[in-house]
This record gives structure tokens, C-alpha cells and sequence, in this order.
């Protein structure tokens, strides 16, 4: 069983319930703007950077689209392929907005990672600590920071 | 909804006892068509419905039974019953612990069938 | 595949630290370069020794070069730190099997169908090991009259039960046979492979209830095309199966089952005694 490894601890306890519950293979919980707080079952650095930077770009392409056909932002986007199926969904917790990018398997649904994700985004709300002053990520401190999410989410 | 699944639904729902009646994709867990009291989680009835049909589908293929066509989950508050159409597509009831299941299971046979 | 390793070598070339060494050292694995791909796995360790996956893969490593006792204490390390490993609980089930080691295979193999339910090959592994206890049982069974005995009187729980020598059985919620046998469309048993995948249905149903507010599960009946299953709990960590033709109707199902759970209820406390 792969492990699930978190940047911020708090995320920890429900990604890992969801985990248990919907099933899921992968799941990296990130800011909308790519930063990771959490990830289940990812082996390697350079797959968790990929996957948040993709996931946050659809998330923000689909968000403009959704702009321009003036409609609220998508909450939620499926895809389901022959094997695995990929979901991707938003929420807003009191430290802004997070995301949920989740692969799973022919061993769950579409339907059971949704519920579930529901679960994880109270979760998430109910576990998120009292607001702190936030950090503006640098470009000075952003290898430094990297490093560091990098090492909590591969325990090194 | 299509009138022809809001008609299975209504069939269904009509018998007494019965809380809510959805058309679920199978494979997906997600729901197709509804007819739920208030109070009833549609998503969570999809979702958990179909994941009990498919892990019970392999332990009645090992028992070499076959692909079950009638599922029928009592609990001490309440019953969940599940029969799955032919073309993937499950007719799903939730209801009271003691609604009536021989008419509930009839009009959901016919429900799988109608809309195959 | 001859690409990707020679992509994955240059990466590791690169960047030492890179974690793309647990890929390359599996890659080179299929490919059967033991030798290479263990040394690629221990430079991978030595930056990064916290990593469990790598260390799994380095025990398979050391069975495909047929070092059994080293590969076991690699397992064992994996464990200590994450209990519920799947392929840790898979190799130390294969080599405790290996060692004839069947109750200490048997325990493996069940944390790890814990693990993952719906992993086949663990099923797979389960029923073979199964198999070979309950050989070993009946071997067991004819060298002393004592354990013939138990062995017989596990057979006999439902003794004198309508379908207890073909349709009833006994499982504990880790999908572990306790008692009873099931019978297949051809006559073979089909007990541990039925136990196996309904420890995890039984799982679903559990969740289901308590989910959509139906309160403790107290039964499920399916319906085939060969034939009606009937599932429930006796006890919280038990779970009683009955396997019908169609001709028998669920209503007589239901009072078999009350029958057949009182009786496994009974054993199950004479076992406590």
C-alpha cells in the first residue's frame, strides 16, 4: 500500500479517510495555482509537479471558459477512461480555494469518488487551523520552498 | 427527465413504504434519473448502490450463480434494493425497513426491462 | 522499453537523487538484468532509505537471486514501517508458503487481502494456500486420531442443516473459511474463493447501511440466474453465507438462516471456551 504524505498536516487525516473510502489510486490535493499540500500514491517528484501543473491549468482554462459563457465556475470535470478515470474538482475551504485531482480505478466509480470528495472538501473545511498571515512565495524562496514540499511529500 | 424513465420512477415510488427510485449507471455509480423523498442523499444511493452491485457480482461469480438480477439489502431502519437492466443501467429503490417488497421488486423488474 | 530505461538511466545520470531509479531498477528487473537493476535499487536506497516502495522492490529482487532469507528481512523492514503494505504482506506470504509455513502464509496473505480486497492475485495466492492447509489437515487428520477429530467436527458445524455438506458456510470478516463448504455448478468447492471476495461485499454492505441511514445491516439476499445467495452477520466479525438453486425462495432462505446462525453462533462460543 503506497502512502499518503502531506506538505500541510492538517490536510492529512481526511485525504487519507478519502483515500480509504473512494478507493482512489492517486490524489494530489493543491492551491488553484499549482502548489501541492498533499498527495496518495504518487513514486515520483517530478509526476506530482506535472500532475499539479496540469490540473491546475485545466482547472483555470475551464474557469475562463466558464467566464466567457458568463456561467459559475465548473465544480467538478470527469473523465473516464478504459481503466481509470480522472477527476478533478474545486472547493473553497477558509483559506481560499483548493483543488482535488484524483485517478482511480476500475475498484471504484466516478459516483463513489464524488461522494467521497464531497466528504473530503467538509473535511478539509472543518480541519483547515486559524487563518495565519500568508507567505508570498518568492522567486527568491521558491527553490528553498519547493525543496521543502518536495521532502514532506517524499519523506526526505 | 425522459417521460419514460419518470414513469418507471413513479411506479415505483408509488408503492407504499418506498422513499426514493433512481436509474444509476452502473459502472459509474452516478445517477441517471430520480425520484427521491426529501431527505434522501440521490448521489450517495447511486454511488453505493453500484459499488455493492459489482463487489457482489464477483462473489456470486465465484459461487458460480451468475450475474445477480435482484439485490436486496435490509438494515434495521431501512431497505435497499437494486436490479440491474440489461444494458448496464440499475433501477435502485431505498425504503422503509418494512415497505412491500414483492410489489417493489415486481415494478422494478419491469422498470430494468421498460427501459432496456 | 530499451528507449525508456536508456531515458531513465540518463535521467538518473543527471539528478543521482532523482526517485526515477525505483522505475529504471523495476524496468531492468522485467527485463531479467538482476544485477543491474539491484545496483541501481541500492544507489537508489542510499539517498533515499525512508522510501518503503524501494525497498519492496529490493526484496524481489533478492527472491528472483533466490535469496529468500534476506528478502524476508526486507519485507519484515517494510512492515515496520507501513503495516498495511500489500506487496510486503504478498512475498512474505509466498515465502512463508515456500517454507511450508502455511499458518504464517495463510496470515500474510489475509492482511493483505485486507489491504486490497480486489487485489486477484491475492486471491489467487489465498486459494492455493488454502488449499494446501486443508491437505495438510486431512495428511494431519489420518496421522493422529485427535486432530481428525477437530478437523472433522469443523466440517460438521452444520451438521444435520438442509444443504450443510454443499450450501452453507462460515467465514470470518477477513474472508478466512471458519466452517461449512460451498459447492460449485461442476461439485468443486468453491468456499475460499466465495469467502475471499464477500469479505469485501460484506465490507459495502456494512458501509452502505450505515451511510444511507439504514441502520446495522442485517441481511442481503442476491439473486442469479443459477441460483440465490443469502448473506448475514451472526456475530459482528462473522458472516454466515447460504447458496440455493432458484427453486428455493428467499422467505425459506431467511428461516434457514436463523437456523444456521444460531448453530454457528453456538460453535463460535465453544471455540471461545
Amino acid at each position: 500500500m503506497t502512502e499518503t504524505r502531506a506538505v500541510e498536516a492538517w490536510t492529512l487525516e481526511p485525504l487519507e479517510r478519502f483515500v480509504a473510502e473512494s478507493g482512489a489510486r492517486l490524489t494530489l490535493l493543491m492551491t488553484p495555482a499549482g502548489q501541492v499540500l498533499a498527495q496518495h500514491g504518487f513514486m515520483r517528484a517530478v509526476d506530482v509537479m506535472s500532475a499539479a501543473a496540469l490540473g491546475a491549468a485545466i482547472v483555470a482554462s475551464t474557469g475562463e471558459i466558464a467566464r466567457m459563457l458568463d456561467q459559475h465556475e465548473f465544480a467538478a470535470l470527469n473523465h473516464q477512461g478504459v481503466q481509470h478515470g480522472i477527476f478533478l474538482g474545486a472547493f473553497d475551504t477558509p483559506r481560499g480555494g483548493l483543488l482535488a485531482l484524483v485517478v482511480y480505478g476500475p475498484d471504484s466509480s466516478a459516483g463513489l469518488v464524488q461522494l467521497f470528495f464531497e466528504e473530503l472538501a467538509r473535511g478539509l473545511v472543518a480541519a483547515t487551523p486559524a487563518e495565519e498571515q500568508p507567505k508570498a512565495v518568492l522567486a527568491a524562496n521558491f527553490e528553498e520552498e519547493l525543496d521543502r514540499s518536495l521532502a514532506s511529500l517524499f519523506g526526505r | 427527465m425522459s417521460t419514460v424513465f419518470q414513469r418507471v420512477l413513479d411506479n415505483i415510488t408509488r408503492v407504499r413504504g418506498v422513499r426514493g427510485a433512481m436509474l444509476v449507471a452502473g459502472e459509474d455509480g452516478l445517477i441517471v434519473a430520480e425520484s427521491l423523498m426529501e431527505g434522501v442523499r440521490g448521489n450517495a444511493v447511486a454511488a453505493l448502490a453500484a459499488s455493492l452491485q459489482k463487489r457482489f457480482r464477483q462473489a456470486m461469480e465465484a459461487a458460480a450463480v451468475g450475474m445477480p438480477h435482484f439485490l436486496h439489502l435490509q438494515g434495521e431502519d431501512g431497505t435497499l434494493i437494486i436490479v440491474p437492466a440489461p444494458d448496464g443501467m440499475l433501477v435502485v429503490a431505498v425504503g422503509a425497513p418494512d415497505m412491500n417488497v414483492g410489489l417493489v421488486r415486481l415494478e422494478m423488474l419491469r422498470a430494468a426491462e421498460s427501459i432496456s | 522499453m530499451a528507449s525508456d530505461i536508456k531515458a531513465m538511466s540518463a535521467e538518473l545520470a543527471r539528478d543521482p537523487q532523482s526517485v526515477v531509479f525505483l522505475e529504471l531498477g523495476e524496468a531492468l528487473r522485467r527485463r531479467g538484468q538482476l544485477e543491474a537493476a539491484t545496483g541501481v535499487v541500492l544507489g537508489g536506497l542510499e539517498h533515499h532509505s525512508e522510501l518503503v516502495e524501494a525497498h519492496d522492490l529490493y526484496a524481489r529482487l533478492l527472491v528472483d537471486a533466490g535469496d529468500f532469507r534476506r528478502a524476508q528481512q526486507v519485507w519484515s523492514g517494510v512492515l515496520e514501517r507501513s503495516p498495511r503494505h500489500l506487496e510486503a504482506h504478498k512475498g512474505l506470504g509466498f515465502l512463508a508458503f515456500r517454507e511450508s509455513d502455511l499458518e504464517t502464509a495463510l496470515e500474510h496473505l489475509e492482511l493483505a487481502l485486507a489491504a486490497d480486497p480486489t487485489d486477484p492475485s491475492v486471491v489467487r495466492g489465498l486459494q492455493t494456500v488454502r488449499g494446501a492447509a486443508a491437505e495438510a489437515a486431512v495428511e494431519t487428520a489420518a496421522e493422529t486420531a485427535a486432530a481428525a477429530e477437530e478437523v472433522a467436527g469443523e466440517d460438521r458445524i452444520f451438521a444435520g442443516l438442509e444443504g450443510a455438506e454443499h450450501g452453507l458456510l462460515l467465514m470470518d470478516d477477513r474472508g478466512r473459511v471458519l466452517g461449512g463448504r460451498l459447492l460449485g455448478a461442476q461439485g468443486e468447492d468453491v468456499s475460499d474463493a466465495v469467502a475471499a471476495f464477500l469479505a469485501g461485499a460484506a465490507q459495502e454492505a456494512e458501509r452502505t447501511a450505515r451511510m444511507l441511514g439504514l441502520g446495522e445491516w442485517r441481511w442481503l439476499v442476491a439473486e442469479g440466474p443459477e441460483g440465490n445467495v443469502y448473506v448475514t452477520p451472526p456475530t459482528a466479525e462473522t458472516l454466515l453465507l447460504i447458496l440455493r438453486d432458484r427453486s428455493v425462495p428467499s422467505g425459506r432462505l431467511a428461516m434457514l438462516a436463523e437456523r444456521a446462525g444460531d448453530v454457528a453462533r453456538q460453535w463460535l462460543e465453544r471455540q471461545q471456551l
